[in-house]
């Protein structure tokens, strides 16, 4: 099981609180290894999420939902 | 220089102004009593390049059939001296389907691939598809150039300064030359250019600039001989200012009332005060320069010829070729 | 698409796995797959590297490819326009980017006087194959000079070809087919269809889009939705409104709209534009560009020459009526074509 991560896009704020723009995959979806799951913002900084590895996902935060860096947003088996 | 040189250049010279003497002519041929600009066997604006055959024989001689061209709405000149494909060039400045373009262009709109030459009645905006040519040209094989031809008034219309700006950040193989014939139409260069010489502008631009006065074509060989070996070696771009002479009006039927020293210009005529250094020189033997005329003039006729006898486009091909 | 293909929702086809990426990474896409192919395409524009396009049409494509195929270009339009011309009629394939449509004011002569018109002149003996992508469009308060569609005005012009795609596959597809049409194509994006993720965005800029290279038609219009009760034709981000408010009125209404979506300008797609209304008799147009002078009009033309017979009511059409964009989001979204205003305009089209 791996963790999908909110990826940390301000150095400068660790803390600051993200939004989870766009999933591009939905709860329960197999995904690959490097997949492009999601897009993020940080403030004016956008990023890019890819599958830490194969297997079915589960998605734990909504689109246009907050998140912290670094928190966990999906998992995948 | 050596005299084959010299004599190339003449050659070249009295071709171009063989041919203008004869579009002049046949210009206004049918244009009679009274000057109607949409009459005739070649109807619309006529510009000519009458005095400044110098610029064009200097500059071309240094270049290359694979080497691009862009002119202007003046480009009769040009590209004779670029070795533009003189038949269809001329059966398109009649407006026939045996012409450059089928007819659909005529005189301002000359297109010849095989030699990359083309030009364009929009002042100064035949200056950003040189630079693009440049630019393939930059990426591919040889060391080819692209030089674009503009005028003194056109040196102050916003593409020229993108262009140059352009040209000399990347560094492109293209030579930016700036015909000035004194005359925007009628608008002399000190109303409407707040330096004396673009060649000064130049420098704000990155690249070298060089002003050649006296429309001596032998002066115009020697410089541009430098910007174009420059372009080649990939030391990028320069601008070559050259002071030419506008023999005629800026199109015909142009009555040229503004032109104080109308009476003067004949006098300057570049191409009889070339033949007499020439003579002088020895380059020209007895009878040679009149050889030179004749050939020059059976060459022009025999384009005429084909002009004419080139069939008229058919109007139901009206809409052919938008689209590739 | 074939009603015994199966697709998800989003578009895929059955067996293939679902692929979804926003309108703007499938353009990037589109152009990055060309680039691989053919050497001779170049990216050229503001902001193209690293930055990836303002609105994310060339996301990744430096990192990929380097500074020597994408290139970042000075502020002068008409210069790298040009540029862009020059380099097409000595073999290359560019893309060039003009940061927002309302732009072309500083560079409209290299764009109509030599880019469409250098094939005419030369009686076919010199082709300019290349692409000018633009950003339109508003409704995010980027008021006059920042939110105009306008491609009335370059269809309008003869020589060059117009696409306006509304969603992810076709923003792919056409960039392809743009990138290998040897024919100078003008390549409009709506900014509200990208998929940002700081825009609001509808959620059909984010849908399946094939992994392999594809071509979408130049000038075949899309059936999106069919319909009996009336036809929308429209594009670009008004598909998607059209799209919403059919569902919507098929739910609450029981009336059943037919949408076209254009997805070409020039050439136009007449024919799918005709038999639609030819079977429904029942015409709206939605367009976001200016009402006056332009598509709604020309659309409204070619029924009309044709056989004004077909329609059973006067046509409707929702565009921005003749008025500057205002900056004020009341004012906006009052002359925008909303999804209110094209509901309306559907109400009014059947009761006549």
């Amino acid at each position: 099981m791996a963790d999908v991560l909110f990826p940390r896009l301000s150095e400068k704020e660790p803390d600051a609180e993200g939004v989870l723009a766009t999933w591009f995959v939905s709860d329960g979806d197999q995904v690959a290894g490097g997949q492009l799951l999601a897009e993020v913002m940080v403030e004016k900084v956008s990023g890019e999420v890819l599958a830490p590895a194969a297997g079915q996902i589960r998605l734990l935060v909504g689109e246009d939902q907050a998140a912290r860096q670094g928190e966990v947003i999906a998992r995948v088996d | 220089m050596d005299d084959k040189t010299r004599l190339d250049l003449y050659r070249v010279m009295v071709l171009s102004r063989t041919y203008e003497e004869a579009i002049l002519r046949e210009y206004h041929a049918d244009k009679k009593p009274a000057f109607d600009i949409g009459a005739g066997l070649v109807p619309g604006e006529m510009h000519l390049s009458a005095g400044q055959e110098p610029v064009a024989a200097g500059v071309c001689a240094h270049l290359r059939p694979e080497d691009a061209v862009t002119a202007t709405h003046r480009p009769h000149h040009v590209a004779i001296a670029h070795g533009v494909d003189l038949d269809k060039m001329t059966a398109e400045i009649f407006g026939r389907e045996g012409g450059l373009g089928h007819g659909r262009g005529g005189h301002m709109h000359l297109f010849d691939p095989h030699v990359h030459f083309s030009c364009s009645g929009i002042i100064a905006e035949g200056l950003p598809p040189a630079l693009g040519q440049a630019f393939a040209f930059k990426r591919g094989e040889g060391d080819r150039v692209a030089v674009a031809f503009t005028g003194e008034g056109a040196a102050n219309q916003g593409a020229f300064h993108e262009s140059l700006n352009l040209a000399a950040l990347w560094k492109l193989p293209v030579v930016f030359v700036v015909e000035d014939n004194d005359w925007a139409i009628s608008v002399p260069r000190d109303v409407s250019t707040a330096i004396p010489s673009n060649a000064d502008r130049a420098a704000a631009y990155g690249m070298p600039g060089q002003r050649v006065g006296d429309n001596d074509v032998d002066a115009i060989y020697t410089a541009a001989g430098d910007a174009v070996a420059r372009a080649r070696a990939g030391e990028g771009p320069a601008l070559l200012e050259i002071h030419t002479l506008r023999l005629w009006g800026h199109f015909e039927g142009d009555p040229q009332a503004y032109r104080p020293e109308l009476a003067d210009v004949p006098g300057r005529d570049p191409i009889p005060a070339y033949e007499q250094r020439l003579t002088e020189a020895g380059v020209l033997g007895a009878g040679a320069a009149q050889a030179i005329k004749d050939e020059a003039s059976a060459r022009v006729e025999k384009a005429i010829a084909f002009a004419k006898s080139s069939p008229v486009p058919a109007p139901e091909t009206a809409l052919e070729y938008v689209f590739a | 698409m074939s009603a015994t293909e199966t697709t998800t929702a989003s578009g895929a086809q059955a067996g293939q796995a679902e692929r979804r990426l926003t309108t703007a990474r499938a353009i990037a896409e589109g152009i990055a797959q060309e680039m691989e192919r053919d050497p001779g395409v170049v990216v050229l524009g503001e902001d193209v590297g690293a930055y990836g396009g303002i609105f994310g049409a060339t996301g990744g494509l430096l990192e990929r490819f380097g500074p020597d195929r994408v290139l970042d270009t000075p502020i002068s339009e008409t210069a790298f326009i040009g540029l862009g011309i020059g380099a097409a009629v000595e073999g290359m394939r560019p893309v060039v980017e003009l940061m927002f449509a309302d732009f072309f004011g500083v560079c409209m002569d290299q764009i109509y006087n030599h880019m469409a018109k250098i094939h005419f002149e030369s009686g076919g003996n010199v082709k300019v194959p290349m692409v000018l992508t633009m950003a339109a469009g508003g409704g995010y308060s980027d008021a006059e000079q920042h939110s105009q569609c306008l491609w009335g005005t370059f269809a309008h012009l003869p020589g060059m070809k117009v696409v306006v795609p509304s969603n992810p596959a076709d923003a792919k597809g056409l960039m392809i087919s743009a990138i290998r049409d040897d024919n100078p194509v003008v390549y409009v994006f709506h900014k509200g269809v990208m998929g940002l993720p700081w825009m609001a965005k509808n959620p059909r800029s984010i849908a399946h889009v094939p992994e392999e290279a594809y071509e979408t038609p130049i000038g075949k219009a899309a059936v999106a939705r069919e319909g009996t009760d009336a036809t929308v034709v429209t594009l670009s981000l008004s598909v998607h409104h059209a799209l919403d408010v059919a569902d919507k009125m098929a739910k609450q209404d029981g009336v059943d709209l037919e949408v076209i979506d254009l997805r070409s300008l020039v050439p136009l797609d007449t024919e799918t534009v005709l038999s639609s209304v030819a079977r429904t008799g029942r015409l709206l147009v939605v367009d976001e560009d200016y009402q006056s002078f332009g598509l709604s009009g020309e659309i409204a033309a070619r029924v009309a020459e044709t056989d004004p017979g077909l329609l059973r009511a006067p046509l409707r059409r929702v565009a921005v009526p003749d008025v500057p964009i205002p900056y004020a989001r009341s004012l906006e979204q009052a002359v925008l074509p909303t999804p209110d205003r094209i509901e309306a305009a559907v109400h009014d089209l059947l009761k006549a």
